[in-house]
């Protein structure tokens, strides 16, 4: 009996988890993924017909590490997300909760619980939202802004078969970044 | 009577040799031609003129040996693999080549000597009458733009990485 009563969670415990949790809904990870792949695509792009490297001589490359960069960038956007989202819920949480009370107050028979619920549900939403779309702005930023310093001017000598060590090197700094991000989020 | 008939024959071969000794003369010739100059300096070493054109003599003349002189240089005019299609073409330095128009005055082989012997001679080489000429119009090099584009590139990109780091630097304390 007292097991069930430890593993049966409330609502709101849930929806608490679900808050500070680190997993993406289907929806969220397919949208991750989608733009993942667009972002990683482009440097072929890039290599193809302005570094004028062969595009069937170099496929195996671009569609190997272009799949890697897609897994490492999704990777990224979660991890931005997840830091994101906390501090998007507590800058948001003041005029969410102003909004939905000033809705719901004509309902007189929900309880303050149920309006907390709703309030909680609503932020989380919103919050998930915003950062969702930010995490994909700012990585696509970080990653195109690389990309084209890396390719013009940094490894600007270097032989065209570098490609997979530049978007390596670029993908690095990412993950890099998003992971301090997150370690500095969860002290 | 032989005789006479021998007579008639030579006269008969006077008059009508210079008609068949024009023969390697292309008379009234008419070209249609087309030129091309070098346009910018990014993607050449040096400056180059090509004329490609296509003869054609009233007297239906055929595969005639040309010879070009453009700004200063003689040079044969090289047949392309099409019919009475002649091309010639000089490089040389940016410097050498400077924009302006070019005539290219073309000559057959006879007066192609005529014209080096003048010039041996120290004559005036305007003396000798070009068969026809080619206005080669060269309008100068593009020294190619003050900014690259992949800097506009880079600058764009940084400038929204920035706008992108800020608003987070809003968000997060």
């Amino acid at each position: 009996m007292a097991v069930t009563k430890k593993t049966k969670l409330s609502r709101e415990e849930e929806l608490l988890l679900q808050d500070f949790s680190r997993n993406v809904s289907t929806k969220s990870s397919a949208l991750f993924y989608g733009n993942a792949l667009i972002v990683s695509a482009i440097p072929i792009w890039l290599f193809w017909r302005i570094h004028q490297m062969d595009l069937w001589q170099s496929a195996f490359l671009f569609v190997i590490f272009s799949l890697v960069s897609t897994y490492l960038v999704a990777y990224a956007y979660k991890n931005v997300k997840f830091v994101l989202k906390h501090y998007i819920a507590q800058k948001r949480e003041e005029g969410i909760t102003k909004e939905m009370m000033s809705k719901l107050s004509e309902d007189k028979e929900m309880t303050k619980k149920e309006k907390d619920e709703r309030v909680l549900w609503k932020k989380n939403e919103v919050a998930d939202y915003e950062a969702t779309t930010f995490s994909i702005f700012y990585n696509n930023a970080l990653y195109l802004v690389l990309l084209i310093v890396f390719s013009f001017y940094i490894l600007k000598n270097m032989n065209p078969s570098v490609y997979p060590f530049t978007v390596y090197q670029l993908l690095n700094s990412i993950i890099t970044n998003s992971q301090s991000w997150t370690i500095s989020a969860q002290k | 009577m032989a005789a006479t008939t021998h007579k008639m024959f030579l006269v008969a071969c006077l008059v009508f040799l210079p008609i068949f000794a024009s023969a390697d003369t292309c008379l009234g010739p008419s070209v249609s031609a087309e030129t091309y100059t070098t346009s910018e300096v990014t993607v050449s070493t040096e400056t180059v003129f090509i004329a490609q054109f296509t003869l054609t003599c009233k007297n239906g003349l055929q595969n005639v040996n040309l010879y070009a002189e453009v700004a200063g240089r003689m040079i044969p005019a090289v047949k392309t693999s099409k019919p009475n299609e002649y091309q010639i073409s000089i490089t040389d330095e940016y410097k050498a080549l400077r924009s302006g128009t070019y005539e290219a005055k073309f000559y057959d082989e006879e007066s192609f000597s005529a014209l080096k012997k003048a010039k041996r001679n120290n004559e005036d080489s305007n003396s000798v009458t070009p068969l026809f000429s080619i206005n080669i119009s060269h309008s100068g090099l593009w020294q190619g733009s003050y900014i690259q584009s992949e800097f506009v590139a880079a600058c764009v990109a940084i400038l929204v990485w920035w706008l992108a780091f800020s608003a987070k630097s809003k968000l997060s304390p």
